[in-house]
């Protein structure tokens, strides 16, 4: 990617793709936004050079596409490159994340191009359309903000782990209301990037694989928004076992709050973040789902895994969970500031390496499979924004419950209630 | 091949925990008995899961070992005992990758007598380069003024060696000869091996010795300016060629002698605080939190980018070299039952024995060490408490094995016992049986669970390693109270150095409406008071307890509801005042903002008192509406009204959001409005709000309030004073009663905070003085707002002046020449003949020459007390000239002295006199001993002081009566380039406007001056004698030395300046009449002040009465 000249955006899809697919789409969204632009006199769309880096430098024939460029035939001087490159060789078992090590190279060129804005595009290429591209783009491209993170709509049902874990832990812990922290479409701005390559680059020397755009901004106090993006990937870890993603979100998450902690511990409540767009109209209400055999996951885990959740969690705790498991479907629910205690308590014993980290985050599972049948329990005759509701008020436990984690993250003592 | 060194912060050390090891005592790997590097390199996962940040490894290199490996042979190569290069490359490697960085012994000051160096010097001729690298001699009289360091082995700094038929000089033991940095080549080989260290990754030097590296006939041979030029030159390498290492000193010295080896952050980048260690088991045993205080009171600042590193132990004894030789024998008493204990001038104990095992106590120790400013060291083998041998010879009892596990050797060596370079510890209690690493790391409540938890709770705060040190002065002395801060992270440190539980009560006030978190469980604490003034925080501690309290801001705008206080105004747009100040708002301003808001500001004078009421009197919009000058009247429980002056704004969105983060201490309240939310503050944080106050003087313009208008006066400099350059705005940050805020370089505007009917004085005199008497020695007057209300006096709300470039104010600059002064003179006894008067006359003052000594001593100083007298006098004379010019203006015409103007200033003297007596008599049982006799001889001449007093109406004076300064003294001169500027026309602000503004003698300046000589003499005196007490008694009277020939060049030059003028009375005898009853009442206001704030002070005005002729 040496020599790639100047650019105004950097769109950047970090895992493997169609490229066909991606020449069409990202020439006819780039050149329509700037069109259209142009004619509305938006200056910061209107002529943008666009360069698409993407992985296609691996001996196959893609590489015929390199230096390729799409001229806006109505002439406002918008230019498509496309530039493909060597991806890692590493890769997450989760396809639609971008890994560290790619985002690495990625913000490397964006930054050596100068743009003005870098736009991440799941691979899948849902988000590369016009309409969708804008505002993804338009409050970085314009300067009001450095980071601009997506808002999916999704079913009551859909996106759990997101909802149970990654966004309330991540809201609680840097205090920007992120709904989705670890979205596959995201823009940054050209003055955040410098700063990225630093924690990028820990982030990947340290062999650890996600990068969080949005807690990075967090950190370093850059404005961030969030847009609401009509776009609906297909359920990132279907067909995968459950620890294993697990492992691969959450433990890079706690693995993050091992090095960030003395700018989380600081960090009381949270703020909302500015959010544009019009939400979705909410789907068809989705069918019901069968929590039976986490129930019994539960129960299992509960039966087998007592001498290891002991290592990781107070008395108290497991009490709780003991009387959990005495409960049919119709009465089980797991309290909020029970799971929130849970996760803290993970969190911990993943910084102290209690025992194998791998071990430990799939000891973790049956306790969230618990937690998804208890939300699914309770969600189930709730519509959709009811069912939002309720997932704020699981990140307002997370929020209330911060001073337990800080308390035991700060003086980790074992014999406590 | 040059590697980069392991961090990314340059100023990393700040914030590191040091692990200082011996790699022959930490972990042996090949069974010989001896620790080596491959041991240690087993260990680092041990030492990153303590949380140490920084490993400083002990003498490594090859040795004969007659100094424990500070006489060294080669530099550049490994002790063979402990391996090989490959060996400590590995483990500098293995150490980076766990983000541990390494610190390395550089000792340059002299070498083995084996290195190659020296044999070849011996053996070279004489005057030859090779000769030349060590300091040679025919006799061994040369330096007789350098002490002997090791006076247990060594008679002479000079040791003959036969082969070279010469002396050779060495500071340290004879088989260490110096080095001679004379001689260029010296340097240029230290800087070769210290560039091979860190071009292999070494982060950091702790550099051996550093104060003796140059020597020079007539002096003690320490702390040369040469030996500084070396350390410049080794740092200006080390910046130049490498990113992120750092340079330790060691340099056992007092902290302000340590302070020069910081240079300007040129020099070292950290320095051992020696004398606090001793200091903190003093005021453990004593159970008084005085010596910790007093020494860090003497401690200086230092460069931003430099640090104290600070240790409870280290490879070396307890050194008592910086103590009193009291406090020597108290800590020996103390620290060292047993004679076996002492070495050298120290204690040779580890922490844990020192401290009987306790282990309250080892926490409450280590809780100091890891919260003082500074980087903390730990020494090996203290995070489990272990134990020393007082049998083995030299330090060795605190240079045993680590103990590892209750395996053979500790878990050291799996050698023989006998193999061993040390026996491990082995009796019943300190034995690695009951003390290694094994055990405690499966307690969790062992000592070395704890440190872990304290270590990594310190990692979390950077308040720690960077932030400011404030001292509270709670009542109790068993208690140690300091609050750390840094950006927005404060955390209060209180410490009970009681073996009982201890109550407190602390004055919070600063902090009011904050919350303490406790913080090693994040347990909340009651909300220090917003209201309560005067109320004191009560705090419990157990025996030896300790609280580390984060002070957390209330957090506002966050959906915390319960932390939101903060009063909401709302508005109706951006510059809509009217609902701030009028109505509703003014109610809420009044009720509630305003009074959580002045308490807290440094300019309200009334924090004392209760307020019983605030209202807003009037008020006026400016800066497109953006900013407003309001007058408020504060009422109070008891006493007079006082009126204030607040200049506000309105910041909305974003910049209010940052505004919050950069000031939060300028913020009144919460705005809401249709539009944006907002705050509003205290505007002269705001840059617009300040240009525009000076665009309102600048361009003579006019503001309509409610009630009446303000108006912008400039003056006639102004316009050349201002230039047409823009001129960034900043805060000032001296000012206590007023305001400043700087303008560029050029221009300084002060707001008048508190408000009074009437012309200001100062604004008046500048005016005066600029524009009618060019009076050049003032910060130039340039203009001022002036507010009119009907049916009232006006008054000045702010005064422009220009800026003056200045190298200080005289009160500072009299001090460190005086530092200077007490520095040259420590080492000389006064002859008796050369003895200073005890009670001089004034008319002996002025017309006798001073001392040769004086003079000899002085330097600069004296020309300078001349210099300030003519200026004063010019002052004096500029403020009389209305008598003589056409243009009179009433308030500045002088007027004649009459016998009624002397008896109202005898009775008022008088008065004053007879209070500053009783008391005296009131508190003469809580002074200290020191000042006790005095005291009472003060009081014994009571009725000769009241009979002086009186005698001043004894009959006609032939004198004026002028505007003076009226609060004249040293703090209110600047030093100029060879010239004095005065300041600060206000006069006493705790004085009516009226009385601020009245006629009076000059010669109560003159007096005010007199007396700030002798405050000066005196303070520097006790400065300097807190480190040196021995030194008081024979710096006493070249103090008064100073004192009387400083008066009396300013007395003489004054007079002459005056010459015939009849502002000052003529004739001798009511001259000095007038100018002693004006000393006494200065002397015993002065006594008043310190009896209620600072009565250890209360020798200084003591000494001064009695050094007046009653």
């Amino acid at each position: 990617m040496n020599q790639a000249g100047t650019a105004d955006l950097l769109l950047a899809i970090p895992a493997a793709v169609n490229v066909e697919q991606l020449r069409t789409a990202a020439t006819e969204a780039v050149l329509h936004m700037s069109a259209v632009a142009a004619v509305g006199d938006e200056r910061s769309l209107s002529g943008l050079r666009a360069a698409v880096v993407y992985p296609g430098l691996s001996g196959t024939p893609e590489t015929s596409a390199d230096g390729s460029v799409h001229l806006d035939p109505t002439g406002t001087g918008g230019e498509v490159r496309f530039l493909p490159f060597a991806p890692p060789a590493t890769s997450s078992v989760i396809p639609w994340l971008g890994l560290s090590t790619t985002y690495q190279a990625l913000f490397g060129t964006a930054r050596e191009m100068g743009v003005t804005a870098c736009a991440v595009i799941a691979p899948d290429l849902a988000a590369l359309k016009a309409e969708l591209l804008k505002p993804l783009l338009a409050p970085v491209l314009d300067g009001s903000f450095d980071l601009v993170m997506p808002i999916y709509p999704i079913g009551k049902f859909e996106g759990l782990l997101n909802s149970g874990i990654l966004a309330p832990l991540t809201r609680a812990l840097y205090g920007k209301r992120v709904r989705f922290p670890l979205a596959p479409d995201f823009s940054i701005s050209g003055r955040l990037l410098p700063e990225l390559e630093q924690p990028v680059q820990r982030i990947t020397s340290q062999g650890k694989t996600l990068f969080w755009p949005a807690t990075e901004a967090a950190l370093r106090d850059r404005s961030i928004c969030q847009v609401y993006l009509n776009v609906h990937h297909p359920a990132a870890a279907d067909g995968l076992d459950l620890s294993t993603v697990l492992t691969q979100t959450v433990g890079p998450l706690f693995a993050e709050m091992e090095v960030n902690a003395p700018l989380w511990q600081r960090v009381r409540g949270s703020q909302p973040v500015t959010t544009s767009g019009t939400p979705p109209a909410p789907a068809a209400d989705e069918a019901t789902v069968d929590v039976r055999s986490m129930l019994e996951t539960f129960a299992l885990g509960f039966r087998n895994l007592q001498e290891v959740w002991s290592l990781v969690l107070p008395p108290v705790t497991l009490l709780e969970l003991k009387r959990l498991t005495r409960l049919g479907p119709d009465q089980f629910r797991m309290p909020d500031d029970l799971w929130v205690r849970i996760v803290y308590d993970f969190a911990l014993a993943y910084r102290l390496r209690t025992l194998s980290r791998t071990h430990l985050l799939g000891a973790l599972t049956p306790l969230y499979l618990g937690w998804v049948a208890s939300y699914v329990l309770e969600v189930s005759n709730l519509r959709i924004h009811e069912a939002e509701h309720r997932i704020e008020r699981l990140a307002r436990a997370y929020e209330e419950g911060k001073p337990y984690l800080l308390s035991r993250w700060r003086w980790p003592d074992r014999f406590n209630p | 091949m040059k590697r980069s060194g392991s961090t990314t912060d340059p100023l990393w050390y700040k914030d590191a925990i040091i692990y200082e090891l011996h790699v022959r005592a930490f972990m042996d790997s090949n069974n010989d008995g001896i620790g080596d590097l491959q041991g240690l390199t087993q260990k680092l996962d041990y030492l990153q899961d303590l949380g140490v940040t920084c490993l400083w490894l002990l003498p490594f290199f090859p040795s004969p070992l007659r100094d424990d490996g500070y006489d060294i042979s080669d530099y550049l190569n490994i002790h063979p005992n402990y391996g090989t290069i490959a060996d400590f490359q590995q483990f500098l490697d293995q150490a980076h990758n766990r983000g541990l960085q390494v610190l390395i012994e550089l000792v340059i000051n002299h070498t083995s007598d084996q290195h190659p160096w020296f044999q070849r010097a011996r053996h070279a001729p004489k005057g030859s380069p090779e000769r030349d690298f060590y300091v040679w001699s025919d006799t061994d009289q040369k330096y007789q003024g350098a002490r002997i360091i090791f006076t247990d082995t060594e008679k002479s700094n000079w040791t003959w060696d036969p082969e070279a038929q010469a002396y050779y000089w060495h500071r340290f033991f004879s088989h260490q000869p110096d080095l001679n940095y004379d001689n260029p080549q010296v340097l240029e080989e230290v800087l070769k091996i210290m560039r091979y260290w860190l071009d292999m990754g070494v982060d950091g030097l702790r550099v051996d010795a550093i104060p003796y590296l140059v020597e020079r006939e007539g002096t003690n041979c320490e702390n040369l300016p040469e030996t500084h030029a070396i350390m410049k030159r080794i740092r200006q390498e080390i910046d130049q060629e490498y990113f992120g290492r750092m340079m330790l000193a060691e340099a056992n010295q007092w902290p302000t002698d340590v302070r020069p080896y910081y240079g300007d952050g040129d020099e070292c980048h950290m320095a051992f605080h020696f004398p606090l260690m001793p200091r903190i088991y003093m005021a453990l045993r004593q159970e008084d939190r005085l010596p910790i205080t007093e020494i860090m009171a003497q401690t200086p600042s230092i460069p931003d980018n430099c640090q104290w590193g600070l240790f409870l132990r280290n490879h070396d004894e307890l050194t008592l070299e910086m103590v009193t030789d009291e406090e020597r024998d108290y800590m020996y008493l103390a620290y060292s039952a047993d004679p076996r204990m002492r070495i050298n001038i120290g204690i040779r104990r580890r922490l844990a024995p020192l401290v009987d095992n306790n282990r309250r106590r080892i926490e409450l120790l280590n809780s100091l060490l890891f919260s003082f400013p500074g980087t903390p060291l730990i020494y090996y083998g203290d995070e489990i408490g272990m134990g020393d041998n007082i049998y083995l010879g030299d330090r060795n009892g605190v240079r045993t094995p680590m103990q590892w596990s209750p395996d053979r050797n500790a878990g050291f060596s799996r050698a023989v016992p006998a193999k061993l370079y040390s026996p491990v510890v082995m009796d019943p209690v300190w034995g690695y049986e009951a003390i290694n690493v094994e055990a405690q790391q499966s307690d969790p409540s062992s000592l070395l669970s704890w440190m872990r938890n304290m270590i990594a709770l310190r990692k979390l705060f950077q308040v720690f390693g960077r932030g400011t040190l404030t001292f509270l002065n709670p009542a109790n002395r068993k208690v140690l109270a300091y609050v750390r801060e840094f950006e927005n992270q404060r955390v209060l440190c209180v410490a009970n150095l009681s073996r009982f539980a201890q109550p407190v009560e602390l004055d919070l006030e600063p902090y009011a409406g904050m919350s303490p978190v406790e913080m090693l469980g994040y347990v909340p604490f009651p909300k220090i008071p917003r209201h309560a003034a005067n109320q004191q925080y009560p705090l419990t501690l157990g025996p030896y307890g300790f609280l580390w309290l984060e002070l957390q801001a209330p957090v506002v705008g966050m959906g915390d509801d319960e932390a939101i206080e903060e009063p909401e105004i709302a508005l109706s747009g951006a510059t809509d005042w009217k609902s701030v100040l009028e109505g509703n708002g003014q109610r809420e301003i009044e009720e509630t903002v305003l009074k959580d808001f002045l308490p807290h500001q440094r300019w309200f004078g009334s924090k004392a008192r209760t307020i019983k009421a605030i209202k807003v009197t009037d008020w006026a919009a400016f800066h497109e509406g953006g900013s407003a000058l309001a007058l408020i009247d504060v009422s109070y429980a008891s006493g007079d009204a006082e009126s204030y002056l607040l200049a506000l704004a309105l910041t909305f969105g974003r910049a209010a959001e940052e505004l919050r983060q950069r000031h939060p201490e300028s913020v009144l309240a919460r705005l809401s409005s249709i539009e944006e939310d907002g705050v509003l503050h205290d505007g002269l944080v705001d840059p617009g709000t300040v240009e525009a106050l000076l665009a309102l003087i600048t361009e003579a313009g006019e503001l309509t309030s409610r009630h009446g208008n303000i108006r912008g006066v400039p003056s006639t400099i102004l316009e050349n004073l201002r230039g047409t350059a823009p001129l960034a705005p900043r805060l000032g940050s001296a000012e206590q009663s007023n305001t400043s805020v700087i303008f560029g370089d050029r221009l300084i505007l002060k707001l008048f905070r508190r408000q009074q009917p009437g012309p200001n004085p100062d604004t008046e005199i500048g005016r005066y003085l600029t524009e009618y008497a060019h009076f050049p020695n003032i910060a130039p007057f340039s203009g001022s707002i002036e507010y009119k209300c009907e049916g009232q006096d006006g008054s000045t709300l702010a005064m422009l002046q220009g800026l003056v470039a200045n190298e200080g104010d005289g009160w500072q600059w009299t001090l460190e020449e005086l530092d200077r002064y007490y520095e040259s003179t420590a080492s000389r006894a006064l002859r008796p003949e050369h003895m200073p008067p005890a009670r001089p006359s004034l008319s002996r003052l002025s017309e006798e020459p001073e001392p040769a000594l004086a003079h000899e001593h002085m330097g600069i100083y004296l020309s300078a007390a001349a210099l300030l007298g003519t200026r004063t006098a010019e002052m004096h004379l500029a403020l009389a000239r209305n008598g003589m010019s056409a243009v009179e203006d009433p308030s500045f015409a002088p007027e004649p002295m009459t016998l009624q103007d002397m008896e109202r200033l005898r009775d008022s003297l008088v008065e004053h006199a007879a209070q500053a007596f009783d008391a005296l008599k009131e508190n003469l049982s809580r002074l200290p001993d020191a000042a006790v006799e005095l005291a009472g001889l003060v009081l014994s001449r009571r009725r000769a002081a009241l009979d002086r007093l009186r005698q001043i109406a004894g009959g006609e004076i032939h004198a004026l009566r002028t505007r003076i300064h009226g609060d004249y003294h040293l703090g209110q001169v600047l030093r100029t380039k060879g010239d004095f500027v005065i300041l600060d026309f206000e006069g006493e602000p705790a004085r009516s406007l009226a009385e601020r503004r009245a006629k009076q003698s000059p010669l109560k300046d003159v007096a005010g001056m007199l007396r700030s000589f002798s405050y000066a003499a005196f303070s520097a005196l006790m400065r300097y004698s807190s480190r040196r007490p021995e030194a008081f008694e024979q710096l006493e009277p070249w103090a008064r030395m100073w004192e009387q020939a400083a008066s009396s060049v300013f007395l003489r030059s004054y007079r002459e300046s005056i010459g015939g003028a009849s502002l000052a009375p003529c004739e001798p005898s009511q001259f000095e009449r007038l100018l002693e009853a004006f000393l006494l009442d200065k002397a015993l206001y002065e006594l008043v002040y310190e009896l209620n704030n600072r009565p250890s002070w209360v020798r200084i005005p003591l000494s001064g009465i009695l050094s007046l002729p009653l």
